[in-house]
């Protein structure tokens, strides 16, 4: 398992001269061990469940393929699919937009000493450290539909009628990339404020005697430089989204139908409500796929930055 | 000047944009606030009593008398905390091997540790439900903290790296040629130095523990076993719109630890994420 690359270690250490340098790898075993028992073992068993019969109180009787191809072919999962991408593809943009325009905002002000700008950047953080589960829940009172709901009893007063946000398919699919976004900008704000701040102010004194504007500023000179930061906040807030759902499942429980039940809901659902364990691990497979292939993505960004010291 | 007064005026702009902002993501909290303090009569009274004519603090006194909460309230803390130890003991050693040493293999192994930590704590959890069921560890705390403690380890040690590797290499050198054993070192010189990360590494562990729902939702059906975050979920099933104040009234309780804990290390989180964040 995770022990195969700690011989190597073993054997390197006594060529070294220094007295005490004992090998590396006991420092190393209790860390690599729990990752072996808690991350490796459970995705390989995933994999053979995958291909095999198992429900949640049955062990696997059978392997083969049938598992898979029935799970493949569930009527459900197209459905599931696009719900996914839909919300990623939102949640995504959302996070990314809003957390660019949070940090662009604090940098500028904090430039030009303006008042305020940690009130903005911990509001934002704070919604950060909500729990998913109460973040759902708290956008469920929000959304509420009943005439003393927030969104709607405000909407109320400007003489707005009330609004479907949670009963209609497609406006509850907005309203939870809505609550996802406010909590997961901090991240990509964080990222971007770091890069901005990195970004050196000749660029934009040379671009201001060149006569470029605010929005030419941004587009020419802030969008390209931190394009690495960009890339890489995009990569892992996918991830993030594709990985986590107990804001859908508190807020909307996957629904109405099936109209907000992502691919890791879906998983959830086919593990632990049907009992179909093989069924469900097929599923988690296509998660894991997901995840590794951003993480190779994400990888691979990193070697390309030349301030890295890997 | 023109310039100046262009300048002005984007300085206008940055506010209102601020401004803005700030309403929006403070708006979902105090409306929570809001409706944690009404009577239930306000409570139908929606948008018109944002600021309640009769605010009451009866809800979190009903909320916080209640036995099995604050068991719940306990439970949470009891598992994030385990788990966020537990993470911390099994990072320091390996965090420091890979900081201080060069091994044949230690990148692989970082991006290894890097790669497993982007999978969906999910895909872990299904067949780690059946190994509990078989080892008889499903209901109970340690095997639901020793998941936490797993889920941690993969930031713990790129936190901790990050930590160790600012400091001076000189300082324990020192401490090695008046004999200090390279255990003795790590304990006695690098930790102390290390302390503001090691700080941040545990709050982001708690953080992450207490929003954890999936683990103890899985692991633990018994009602007395739920952490606050499974809790109020089951709360939230079982209550109607006549009963909101009061599932206001516990979110606030639920999501008040998490803010305070945050806001009190705020720049010490803040610098460690990004400095994460900058060099991958």
């Amino acid at each position: 398992m995770t022990m195969s690359d700690t011989p190597v270690a073993a054997q390197k250490a006594p060529r070294r001269p220094k007295r005490a340098r004992p090998a590396a790898w006991p420092w190393l075993a209790p860390a690599l061990l729990m990752l072996g028992a808690f991350y490796l073992v459970p995705i390989l068993d995933v994999l053979r469940l995958a291909f095999g019969d198992a429900t949640l109180l049955r062990s696997v009787e059978s392997y083969g393929l049938e598992g898979i191809q029935q799970t493949l072919s569930s009527p459900a999962l197209p459905g599931v699919l696009w719900v996914t991408v839909v919300f990623t593809a939102a949640s995504v943009i959302g996070i990314l937009a809003t957390g660019m325009l949070v940090a662009l905002t604090v940098v500028r002000g904090e430039m030009r000493g303006l008042w305020g700008m940690s009130a903005l950047r911990t509001v934002v953080l704070t919604a950060w450290v909500v729990p998913g589960i109460a973040n759902g829940l708290i956008w469920q009172m929000l959304f509420s539909e009943a005439p003393f709901g927030a969104l709607n009893s405000t909407l109320a007063v400007f003489g707005i009628a009330p609004v479907r946000w949670l009963s209609d398919p497609s406006n509850a699919m907005v309203s939870a990339a809505i609550a996802n976004v406010w909590q997961g900008t901090a991240f990509a704000m964080i990222v971007f404020y770091a890069a901005r701040k990195g970004l050196s102010q000749d660029l934009y004194a040379a671009a201001a005697i060149d006569g470029a504007g605010p929005f030419a500023r941004f587009l020419f000179i802030t969008l390209p430089q931190m394009r690495a930061a960009i890339l890489v906040a995009t990569v892992l807030v996918t991830i993030q989204t594709l990985n986590t759902f107990d804001v859908i499942l508190a807020l909307t429980g996957g629904g109405p139908g099936r109209a907000t039940e992502v691919l890791s809901l879906f998983t959830f659902n086919t593990v632990f409500y049907n009992f179909d364990l093989s069924g469900g691990s097929a599923l988690a497979l296509i998660l894991v796929l997901i995840a590794l292939l951003l993480t190779v993505v994400y990888i691979r960004l990193l070697g390309d930055r030349p301030d890295q010291d890997k | 000047m023109t310039g100046r007064g262009t300048e002005r005026l984007a300085d206008l702009a940055t506010y209102v944009i601020a401004l803005v902002l700030i309403a929006l993501f403070a708006a979902p909290l105090l409306w929570l606030v809001s409706l944690a303090i009404r009577t239930p009569a306000e409570v139908f009274l929606g948008a018109a009593r944002f600021i309640p004519d009769q605010p009451t603090l009866a809800n979190f006194e009903q909320i916080l008398t209640d036995r099995t909460f604050g068991l719940y309230l306990w439970n949470g803390i009891k598992l994030c905390a385990l788990g966020a130890m537990g993470a911390l003991v099994v990072s320091v050693p390996a965090a420091y091997v890979f900081s201080r040493r060069s091994f044949r293999g230690a990148s692989a192994l970082m991006l290894g540790i890097l790669t497993v930590q982007m999978v969906s704590p999910l895909v872990l959890l299904i067949p780690l439900y059946r190994y509990m069921e078989r080892l008889g560890l499903l209901e109970t705390h340690a095997a639901a903290a020793g998941v936490y403690m797993a889920l941690g380890v993969p930031l713990s040690v790129w936190m901790l790296k990050a930590s160790f590797d600012a400091i001076p290499k000189s300082l324990e050198q020192a401490a090695a040629v008046d004999g200090c054993s390279p255990a003795g070192t790590l304990f006695f010189v690098t930790l102390p130095l290390a302390a503001p990360g090691m700080a941040s590494a545990f709050i982001l562990n708690m953080l992450m523990g207490w929003s954890q729902f999936l683990v103890p939702f899985i692991l633990l059906s018994r009602d007395q076993l739920q952490p606050i975050s499974v809790a109020i979920f089951n709360f939230a099933g079982s209550t109607s719109a006549s009963t909101t104040q009061l599932l206001a009234a516990a979110c606030v309780i639920t999501v008040l630890p998490a803010i305070a804990a945050f806001l009190a290390l705020q720049r010490l989180i803040v610098s460690a994420i990004m400095a994460g964040a900058v060099k991958g």
